[in-house]
């Protein structure tokens, strides 16, 4: 049976009509010790099917070291969304729910180049010494999460400091468990800091200048 | 098992000047903006929400929305509404609204990203969730303080949790928590429960949960091993504690707001309104839960909403 149904099917086509240059999710799954890779897997299928623009390549995780390193997965199912290079847009666990969204603005964001950033977030991130790791973490159910997961892909795809993960938190627990994560959307930012909420542009500029 | 859920925002023209703007994407914001395509009137919704409909989205069921004799999901309604308006041509983006100038013949609404321009604005901003103001309350939100039960109530399988107020809300989202947690506490100040009575009949034949009437909570102490909770006996005055893993705090909302309350009559701190919602302030009109009003319902903000659209119809029509 589909994933996506014939309704939310032809709302992905018609927001996909939108692209402008080729996307390749690149999946990292495995056939065991995986909770939704194999869904995760299912779904990019019929996704990719959804625009010529669009294809999936399938890495497994536990035998392609040599991408594993590439993309630095430490996670699976992990997707990287990559155009003409990789921005450092990443999705650990299933973009299901309300994540579906985040899903197709990354591929959008990739494929158009248009970001909504702010001028002075932009001249903030110009201006970037130290990498950055932004990593958003969500539940599926949670209506308020796609907006902070989406602030970050859009960091990380005007800046080559920043690399922002979208982690699916109930798929990861011992993540919940190190971060203590009790509400989403969460931001940890290189770890130590984090923002609570989907907060404006400005406010996790602000956050991120504490953590440098 | 999954689903799948598309909330794309729209692009617009920022160098327009637009018939209407529209601030704030609930049932309110939403039938106004609907009305006014059909009005064929220029009009633009900010909300600052990808997913639109306000409060509703983090409401599991809607059963007292006529029309629909199954409960209803609040994010399905929420979207059928939007969906509804967008085929008449409203246009919506997501942005952050920072400041409003509301005088004169031409409104200006600012965001981080633009300076929207209109000749009319309803203001249909919503409410949100009250906080107690207690100790801990902050400095735990996202760690064991929630607001939002469809949210955070998957954090807790098998956990114990205590829910504060005696409202629809309370017992809706006790009841959606109860999925999950093992036990349930709501704690409230005495034992009159505004949650309508068929609620409370669920809730009594819910075993996980337990009501805690005639107690306030006084601090929320997350700090150690052992997360409690300090309660407070209004008619005794004794203090205890109770053991919990997360408290989700329902005690009503305050009024959204703060960007106008310097350029608009405000009464009880929610917008004064005046007949056919219009608002202190000429080609400002107002709708649903942020307007001085007594029922603060889906069905009361559906109705605001199609009085404020018909009434910027009407004021445009006097004007062109």
């Amino acid at each position: 049976m589909a994933m996506l149904d014939d309704n939310v099917m032809q709302e992905v086509k018609k927001a996909l009509q939108n692209m402008k240059e080729p996307v390749t999710l690149e999946l990292f799954s495995q056939s065991f010790e995986c909770g939704y890779c194999k869904e995760t897997h299912q779904l990019l299928d019929e996704l990719s099917a959804a625009n010529p623009l669009l294809q999936m390549k399938l890495h497994q995780f536990e035998n392609d070291a040599e991408a594993v390193k590439q993309f630095g997965i430490d996670k699976i199912p992990a997707i990287a969304v990559v155009g003409k290079k990789d921005y450092g847009i990443r999705f650990y666990g299933i973009p299901a729910g309300y994540e579906f969204s985040s899903l197709l603005s990354a591929i959008l964001l990739v494929s158009t180049g248009i970001t909504k950033l702010s001028a002075d977030t932009k001249k903030f991130l110009d201006n970037l010494q130290k990498p950055i790791h932004l990593q958003t973490f969500v539940t599926p159910t949670c209506p308020y999460c796609p907006p902070a997961v989406m602030l970050a892909h859009q960091m990380a795809f005007y800046s080559d400091k920043v690399t922002a993960d979208m982690v699916e938190i109930s798929e990861f627990p011992h993540l919940a468990q190190k971060y203590s994560v009790q509400g989403v959307p969460r931001t940890t930012i290189n770890e130590k800091w984090y923002v609570e909420g989907a907060v404006p542009e400005e406010v996790l500029v602000s956050k991120i200048k504490e953590a440098l | 098992m999954f689903e799948f859920k598309l909330n794309m925002a729209d692009t617009a023209d920022a160098g327009v000047l637009y018939d209407l703007i529209i601030i704030g994407g609930g049932p309110a914001g939403l039938t106004a903006g609907l009305y006014a395509a059909r009005y064929k009137l220029n009009t633009l919704m900010i909300e600052k929400a990808l997913v639109p409909g306000g409060q509703l989205v983090a409401t599991q069921w809607v059963e007292n929305y006529p029309g629909f004799p199954e409960p209803v999901l609040g994010e399905k309604l929420a979207k059928d509404m939007e969906a509804q308006a967008k085929f008449y041509g409203l246009k919506v983006v997501q942005e952050d609204v920072l400041s409003v100038n509301l005088e004169g013949e031409t409104k200006e609404i600012n965001t981080a990203y633009n300076t929207w321009k209109a000749r009319t604005v309803i203001i249909a901003t919503g409410s949100s969730p009250r906080r107690l103001g207690i100790p801990g309350e902050q400095e735990y939100s996202g760690r064991g303080v929630s607001y939002c039960a469809t949210c955070d109530g998957p954090f807790y399988p098998d956990k114990v949790v205590t829910v504060v107020g005696g409202g629809n809300s309370a017992f809706e989202e006790a009841l959606f928590i109860a999925k999950y947690a093992r036990k349930i506490h709501i704690v409230h100040r005495s034992n009159r429960y505004n949650a309508d009575p068929i609620l409370q009949e669920r809730v009594a034949a819910e075993p996980k949960i337990e009501l805690m009437p005639y107690h306030v909570v006084e601090s929320i102490e997350f700090g150690g091993q052992q997360r409690y909770v300090k309660l407070k006996n209004v008619l005794s005055g004794l203090e205890s504690s109770l053991d919990t893993d997360g408290i989700f705090i329902f005690i009503g909302t305050v009024p959204n707001t703060k960007l106008f309350e310097k350029q608009i009559e405000l009464e009880n701190g929610y917008v004064k309104s005046y007949a056919d919602n219009s608002s202190s302030v000429e080609g400002v009109w107002v709708a649903g839960d942020v307007q001085a009003k007594t029922l603060r319902q889906v069905a009361t903000a559906v109705g605001d909403g199609a009085n404020a659209a018909h009434a910027v119809h009407k004021y445009l029509l006097h004007r062109r």
